[in-house]
């Protein structure tokens, strides 16, 4: 039997729920709740608990069960006994737990939730005071609201109101309720699912929602198949697409496109692919864009305070010229099968051009493109980002035709990518100045530098673009890693 | 006829929580100092508590930091503040 103690109002428990409804199937689950009758029963409504749930008056179970955080999971034998516990949420855990009583898994690595996160200190524990707890949030809640229908009213044109009152500055299709129920294919779903919810905001991104900005945005229906996980993948707490949408910084989302899919819906790769060459491309990113404006409240005109801005925010998306890179293609980099279509998210700046016409070797081609490595972020500013190298097919098939390998490529960029001490010299107060401590001197061709790089895997190469020209582009990162924003590749 | 369209914003309901009382008088009151860790704000935060002790004779001074700018404060960081009369947070670089 497994024992739960839970908050109504803590979001950790609420991540949990949908777990322990697949747990309860297979095996007893019981849940006891520290709050009263009203948000308990709230609480079970909103989330469809499909085990029973108890509360604790007084606390008392909870005492007795010295828990220190809330979830926390007691896995107990026939006579009562602790044969495992755990605070907080943890998908290995309650794999481990499901397979202890026989269930098959219950969390996947994939379905938009972290792997792991910390819980909330449990009732018992916490400072008493009157009137701190007000009613729970539906945070967490699988379900949301139906959208409501606004009216534009005879005299008005319905493109000059979307213009208006939804657009990114651009105009879009009217999400007419025919338009939407199009979009949403006649499949038996339930349009008030929460796919999730959007940073800064954490707006409930219902499927209905999501279809009607998918509508305005010129989306094919077929393309829901894509945008449904897009959506989970860009909340993905690694991304922290809150950090990314509140950043004074260039980043906006990145959408890398990789698999079957890339033909089957018809996205772009080869030449133009950072522009305006396919629906497919376009119509997603923007899509995706619309979303965490409408949805996500990332307002351009207030919330969304980025500096200077990025074309990207009105829809950065390409897909991987996998037929021309002469390696495995990106998403096989990532551990997925090349049958498998995905999606990769990156906080990134605007692509950085990067012109090679004469050189003949990987190692020339590679230098011309670490000069550019050197200034992502800004140039003395080392350790702190991360890059995306887009290899244009010509590069590639020159770096390829000496025989190496993508892996000898990065780690070349790694080696070969630094800032020249003397750039220091001069600049004790400049930025990444104040950090020198901190970084690894090496030698690049003679020159005492400092590494750009944290790691050869700070650097990620993949290969778009047309086959005629040498070009390849560098994209640099916002703050990088799990202090900032880590890169998400997920499945279609 | 008017058009019908299913409204793409957020429709989320929100908790709006009243603000505590504004204080009076920083006299004698425990005040928080939340550093988001980002260059300099210990810069900025020190000359304020130097100010908050020696100029608004608070009692106490708490001071804390986020791990990260780029992400919202733990949870921890926030219960630590809860209790607080007072709390100034160092936003910019």
């Amino acid at each position: 039997m497994l024992l739960v103690f839970f908050e109504t109002d803590c979001p950790t428990c609420r991540l949990a729920v949908p777990y322990l409804n697949k747990l309860a199937r297979g095996a007893r689950v019981i849940g006891i709740s520290q709050d009263d009758d009203a948000a308990t029963k709230q609480f079970t409504e909103q989330l469809a608990t499909a085990f029973p749930v108890q509360r604790d008056p007084g606390l008392a179970l909870s005492r007795r069960f010295d828990l220190k955080f809330v979830p926390s999971l007691f896995l107990l034998d026939h006579d009562g006994r602790v044969l495992l516990s755990n605070f907080g949420f943890d998908k290995s855990v309650l794999n481990q737990i499901a397979d202890q009583l026989r269930c098959a898994p219950v969390a996947d690595e994939f379905d938009g939730a972290p792997q792991s996160k910390p819980g909330c200190m449990s009732r018992h524990l916490e400072p008493k005071a009157d009137g701190e707890f007000g009613p729970a949030l539906g945070i967490g809640s699988t379900r949301g609201l139906l959208a409501s229908v606004v009216e534009v009213s005879d005299g008005e044109d319905a493109f000059e109101y979307c213009f208006r009152a939804f657009g990114d500055a651009l105009p879009v299709i009217p999400p007419t309720p025919e338009r939407v129920a199009r979009m949403l294919g006649g499949a038996a779903v339930d349009r008030t699912e929460v796919i999730a919810r959007v940073p800064p905001c954490y707006g409930e991104a219902t499927i209905e929602k999501i279809a009607a900005n998918a509508v305005m945005a010129g989306c094919v229906p077929e393309m829901m198949r894509v945008l449904l996980p897009l959506v989970r993948a860009v909340c993905d707490e690694r991304l922290n697409i809150h950090g990314v949408q509140a950043t004074t910084h260039f980043a906006a989302p990145l959408v890398i496109i990789n698999g079957p899919i890339r033909k089957e819906l018809g996205f772009a790769c080869r030449q133009n692919v950072f522009s305006n060459v396919a629906r497919a491309n376009s119509t997603l990113g923007r899509a995706l864009q619309l979303i965490l404006l409408n949805i996500g409240g990332a307002r351009p005109e207030g919330i969304d305070m980025s500096t200077l801005g990025n074309p990207g925010k009105f829809s950065y998306c390409i897909a991987e010229n996998e037929e021309a890179n002469p390696w495995e293609p990106f998403h096989v980099e990532r551990g997925f099968p090349a049958e498998q279509s995905t999606m990769t998210l990156f906080a990134a700046e605007a692509p950085h051009g990067v012109s090679e016409h004469t050189a003949r070797t990987p190692k020339q081609v590679l230098q011309s493109i670490s000069y550019a490595l050197a200034t992502v972020w800004t140039y003395r500013a080392c350790l702190g980002s991360e890059a995306v190298v887009v290899l244009s097919p010509e590069h590639a098939r020159t770096i390829h035709r000496a025989g190496w390998s993508k892996r000898q490529a990065l780690e070349f960029l790694f080696e070969n990518t630094g800032v020249p001490v003397r750039a220091y010299e001069d600049a004790p107060d400049a930025e990444g100045s104040q950090l020198v401590s901190k970084y690894k001197e090496i030698l690049i061709r003679g020159e005492r530098c400092y590494q750009k790089f944290r790691a050869p895997e700070s650097i990620r190469i993949l290969v778009a673009g047309g086959t005629a020209g040498k070009f390849s582009a560098v994209i640099g990162s916002w703050a990088a890693g799990p202090r900032g924003s880590e890169m998400v590749t997920y499945p279609i | 006829m008017p058009t019908k369209l299913i409204n793409p914003m957020n429709e989320t309901p929100v908790r709006v929580s009243a603000p505590p009382a504004r204080l009076r008088s920083l006299q004698g009151k425990t005040v928080g100092l939340l550093d988001i860790s980002k260059t300099g704000g210990n810069l900025f935060l020190d000359r304020l508590e130097h100010l908050l002790r020696e100029r608004h004779h608070v009692s106490n001074v708490v001071r804390t930091m986020k791990p990260t700018f780029a992400k919202p404060a733990p949870t921890a960081i926030i219960e630590q503040l809860r209790s607080l009369d007072a709390v100034v947070e160092a936003l910019a670089d």
